[in-house]
């Protein structure tokens, strides 16, 4: 899979829903990065023409929010908690061993776009310290087992395709 | 207004309800610094520079986006505040690199002034360099992101005052800045280079890019541009007398505000230019029978100028002699110089480039309004009902009254663009009427107009009241218009659009801007007589922010036609033909006015092919360079027995004169421009001219005095005295710096005479011509004025050649099988140049724009001389080939 050959037409579709309403920018976007997995670089155009502002605005917010990304990320998200109460409990352990085991730094996916490792200041699950995400499930009480088990799947999840 | 009481600082004072704490305290004198505050910028509260302490409770305020309350207590320099503002400049210091030794920011830097007063020599923190990028790579602006403070005024300029959009934030925290999209480099973005942005910089993040100078002018003097028709007021930083910087005049109620464009803020390096002109010249031969230019006295070399040219008329008659003036020249000089030409001379072949680039519509819409829209000031279409852009591309003509179209339809005014070319105004727009491809665009345009004016003039089935107390001819026009409309029916996207404009349109009062040289491309007297019904149609003339604005092309097209630069012309707008005008002048001069006109431009290169013109006076013109068929000029002017030319660059005219006298550019002297609004603005002299060289006006006053004429022109004064005499219009000039053109003497229908404004006859559309080929059109691109006579000096907008392209559709560059990055070449009947090309969405298929100005103004032998011929010189359409090379 090649994230960067994206359907246009799709994507002019979702944009032409939204013209000329320019209070929806962020919804809008975040339809965008539903659909595609990140906001492709050349919907910023279109998303300004469509909603009546310049591109360099459309940008900025974009690049404001964490939660909106400009480059493709991996099927699986990894979110690591680097929280106190996972700090606490050994989450800096967890970190290293997730990035030995992808091979990834933080902020980084890999070249098959199957992983994306980023980390986050707290998933507010603090009572199941050490925790992480994968996508939209949560992960906690992890120790070096649980994890590598935890990626197993998710690396089982793609051999399955 | 309610009026509130307050106190700042213990003193008792009033303002208005609205009123920001800032604003209050400084109509009071009353110092609060601030780093993000700019006066036409909305507040923003990014600084904190500006915290004020609110004596009861205690708390903290940005004085900017405070509203002054009843009652309120300020405090605005207290222990605490101070204790406060010392540390965000030591933040700020913090990151900020050590090079204020080097900083061309130099002692304007208001981050310095800051902590010079609050005291702050060493910040006694970690430093944190904040390594951002460093951006030189475009001649006109140097990026220096380092050292920007995150106050957001060039990124609010760029949005608010020039609605560019090139950059906003991005990011946040520690790694904010301002960026471009994707983060390009400037020159690959939307950027126009206006320069605002540099201007506004507290710091040193944006400057100017300078060859040669570096730090702070010793002097600031005012001064007006000398380049388009806005008439931008101007702060003129100097050194050792020569201008080093320019920047956007502190005037309340200027055209400009604190805008500027890229010629404007950039392009005034041509000053300083190797090539000016430093002493008189007078051709000699030696024995060998070799030419050259030797250097003379300026009494010799006027002297001759005066004996050749007398001489001239005393053997063959005042019509052998002709007049090329300058739309760039003040309002005095040109009014000088008609009256040497007229009475001294006795001769009505007194011209200007301006006849052929603006004057022409100019002069038929003050025919059609008679009058009604000599001052037209561009703050009005900011409070416009609605706006109409007929072929108007202010990005590439006059970018300053472009913003005022701009902020207002980004503040909510309707606006609908009507042209043939998809400019980046129509990206305001909400309703974009647009010649369909299939036909010569342009040709289509009167009728787009037309059905326009049709749906809002008759709402409801029956015609305005405007319509039936002041116009004739609304029932033939109207008749005209069905038949146009049944022969030509408008497409489904055009009826869309139509539509939807007339919607907006509906009961407002339109303000229409249109493009200053639409007369001088085909259809264009179509095109503006269109545009006239169109207002009449709305009703918009007489009416308070509305009306037509016409952005004239150059410093003082308007004064010049004003001051009857024209060979059926004569001062204050009166036809020649006008037996009253030419007694009042008659009396007034002292002379005997001929009641033929004279030679228009066409007919003076004809005249000097034929032999019988024999002498020519150019004052400030290129004509080698300006007029169409360069070479066909050049050989004319060849068989001119004596050419005497007033000029500041050596150049190709210069170089076939027989005497060349070096003048002054506008910085360099004192006088008037006459911009598009009406506005007589006046100036003193800036910068010293190099050399010898005199200010034009003052040459022409030499020669005045050779010529034996008794009065004597010796100060700018003695001739602004005789214009408030002779020309009622210009009754003012030279009173105040900003005066307004008088409208006493028009005789509009509205002063109850029984004159109507008059719909014109709707001419049946051309038929097809079946042409092969392409239609070119020769148009501006901001870089260069005109033809590009001073703009091409300047060594910045030389180092810019990245536009020189010729623009074609995609599909046409598909069907001619060209491939990209090669070159083409344009022929038509009278010229071919070679050009690189790009595909450009803006252009319809079978069209090709040519971007006049570039290298050497080549484009120009692409029309004929005969195109110029007034009063339709449709010089800039012309058919061409493109071939594959």
């Amino acid at each position: 899979m090649d994230p960067t050959q994206f359907d246009r037409s799709r994507l002019h579709e979702i944009i032409g829903d939204y013209r000329d309403r320019k209070w929806a920018l962020i919804p809008l976007l975040q339809e965008i990065q539903e659909e595609f997995g990140f906001i492709p670089p050349e919907s910023i155009e279109p998303v300004a023409e469509a909603l009546n502002m310049f591109a360099s605005q459309v940008q900025g917010v974009i690049t404001f929010y964490s939660g909106f990304s400009l480059k493709p990320k991996g099927r699986c998200v990894l979110r690591v908690c680097r929280g106190t109460a996972c700090h606490v409990k050994g989450s800096r352990s967890i970190l290293r061993l997730v990035k030995k085991e992808l091979e990834l730094e933080e902020g980084e996916t890999s070249s098959d776009y199957q992983f994306t490792l980023e980390t986050v200041a707290c998933l507010g699950a603090c009572f199941l310290a050490p925790t992480m995400m994968v996508n939209k499930d949560y992960f906690g009480r992890l120790n070096p087992t649980k994890v590598v088990s935890v990626l197993g799947e998710y690396r089982k999840d793609k051999e399955d395709d | 207004m309610e009026s509130i009481a307050l106190t700042i600082n213990g003193k008792k004072v009033t303002c208005r309800t609205g009123d920001t704490l800032l604003s209050v305290a400084e109509k009071n004198n009353i110092f609060i610094p601030a780093l993000c505050h700019h006066p036409e910028l909305k507040p923003y509260g990014a600084c904190r520079m500006c915290l004020v302490e609110d004596e009861k409770s205690g708390r903290l305020m940005a004085a900017c986006v405070t509203p002054a309350a009843k009652d309120m207590a300020v405090l605005t320099d207290t222990d605490r505040i101070i204790h406060h503002r010392k540390n965000i400049v030591r933040l700020m210091m913090a990151e900020h690199p050590e090079s204020c030794i080097v900083c061309s920011k130099g002692n304007r830097c208001e981050l310095r002034a800051l902590a010079a007063r609050l005291g702050i020599a060493e910040t006694r923190l970690y430093p944190m360099p904040n390594h951002k990028p460093y951006e030189e790579l475009n001649p006109f602006i140097v990026r220096d992101l380092s050292k920007c403070i995150l106050c957001g005024k060039c990124i609010r300029a760029d949005h608010e005052l020039v609605a560019t959009g090139a950059i906003d934030y991005n990011d946040r925290g520690f790694c904010s800045r301002p960026a471009t999209l994707m983060e390009r480099p400037l020159e690959d973005s939307t950027c126009t280079f206006c320069g605002t942005c540099v201007s506004m910089c507290p710091t040193g993040a944006l400057s100017a890019k300078h060859a040669g100078y570096v730090g702070t002018p010793e002097k600031q003097k005012d001064s007006i541009c000398g380049f388009c028709g806005a008439g931008c007021s101007l702060a003129m930083g100097t050194s050792g007398g020569r201008v080093v910087e320019v920047n956007p005049l502190k005037l309340k109620g200027s055209v400009n505000g604190s805008t500027l464009c890229v010629r404007g803020h950039f392009a005034h390096d041509f000053l300083n230019n190797a090539g000016r002109l430093h002493q008189p010249l007078i051709r000699t031969r030696n024995e060998n029978g070799d030419e050259k230019f030797e250097p003379a006295e300026w009494n010799k070399a006027v002297s001759r100028a005066a004996e050749s040219l007398a001489e001239i008329k005393r053997t063959h008659g005042p019509g052998s002699i002709a007049f090329i003036g300058s739309p760039k020249c003040s309002t005095e000089e040109n009014y000088l110089f008609q009256k040497i030409a007229r009475v001294m001379f006795g001769t009505n072949n007194v011209t200007s480039t301006g006849t052929i680039n603006g004057q022409t519509l100019l002069r038929r819409m003050e025919e059609k309004t008679m009058g009604a829209a000599r001052t037209m000031p561009l703050s009005e279409l900011e409070k416009a009902e609605a706006i109409v852009t007929v072929c108007f591309d202010p990005d590439n003509t006059v970018p300053v009254a472009g913003y005022h179209v701009k902020r207002a339809a980004r503040a909510g005014t309707p606006l609908v663009t009507i042209d043939a070319r998809k400019t980046r105004l129509a990206g305001f727009a909400g309703a974009r009427i647009r010649p369909e491809s299939g036909m010569e665009p342009n040709a289509r345009i009167p009728a787009l107009i037309y059905a326009l004016a049709d749906k809002i003039a008759d709402p409801g089935g029956t015609s305005t009241d405007f319509i039936r107390q002041y116009t004739s001819g609304w029932e033939e026009c109207k008749a005209a218009i069905d038949s146009l409309l049944s022969a030509q029916p408008l497409s489904a996207a055009e009826e869309r659009e139509i539509k939807r404009a007339a919607q907006m349109l509906s009961g407002r009062k339109i303000g229409l801007v249109l493009g200053a040289d639409v007369m001088e491309q085909a259809h264009g007297t179509q095109i503006a007589d269109a545009a006239f019904d169109l207002i009449l149609a709305a009703g918009s003339i007489g009416a308070s922010n509305a009306g037509i604005f016409i952005p004239a092309p150059e410093s003082n097209t308007v004064g010049a036609m004003d001051m009857g630069m024209a060979p059926d012309l004569l001062p204050g707008r009166h036809p020649l033909s006008d037996p009253e005008a030419r007694k009042h002048l008659e009396r007034l001069w002292n002379t005997k006015l001929s009641p033929d006109p004279g030679l228009d431009l066409c007919g003076i290169v004809e005249a000097a092919e034929s032999g019988h013109l024999k002498g020519l006076y150019i004052m400030g013109e290129n004509l080698v360079r300006t007029l169409p068929d360069p070479d066909r000029v050049a050989n004319a002017l060849k068989k001119i027995d004596f050419i005497a030319t007033q000029d500041i660059f050596e150049n190709r005219t210069t170089r076939l004169a027989h005497v060349v006298l070096p003048g002054s550019a506008f910085a360099e002297k004192a006088g008037s421009f006459t911009n598009m609004e009406g506005r007589i603005q006046s100036f003193s002299q800036a910068a010293t001219p190099p050399g010898q060289a005199l200010a034009d006006w003052r040459i022409l006053g030499l020669l005045a005095q050779n010529m034996g004429y008794p009065e004597q022109y010796t100060t700018i004064e003695k001739i602004r005295q005789e214009i408030r005499k002779t020309v009622p219009m210009y009754a003012a000039i030279g009173n105040h710096r900003q005066e307004w053109i008088k409208n006493a003497d028009a005789d509009t229908p509205f002063s109850g005479n029984g004159h109507r404004f008059t719909f014109a006859a709707v001419e049946p559309p051309p038929q097809a011509s079946g042409q092969k080929g392409f239609t070119a059109v020769l148009g501006p691109l901001r870089w260069h004025l005109a033809g590009g006579t001073r703009t091409s000096r300047s060594a910045r907008i030389n180092a810019w050649n990245r536009d020189n392209l010729a623009r074609l559709s995609a599909s046409d560059i598909g069907s001619l099988a060209i491939p990209e990055g090669g070159k083409i070449r344009i022929v038509s009947d009278h010229g071919a140049i070679e050009r690189s090309f790009v595909a450009d969405p803006a252009v319809l298929p079978g069209q090709v724009f040519v971007p006049t100005g570039f290298s050497g103004n080549e484009a120009a032998a692409l029309a004929g001389i005969e195109a110029i011929r007034t009063p339709a010189p449709a010089w800039r359409t012309c058919r061409v080939s493109i071939e594959k090379i």
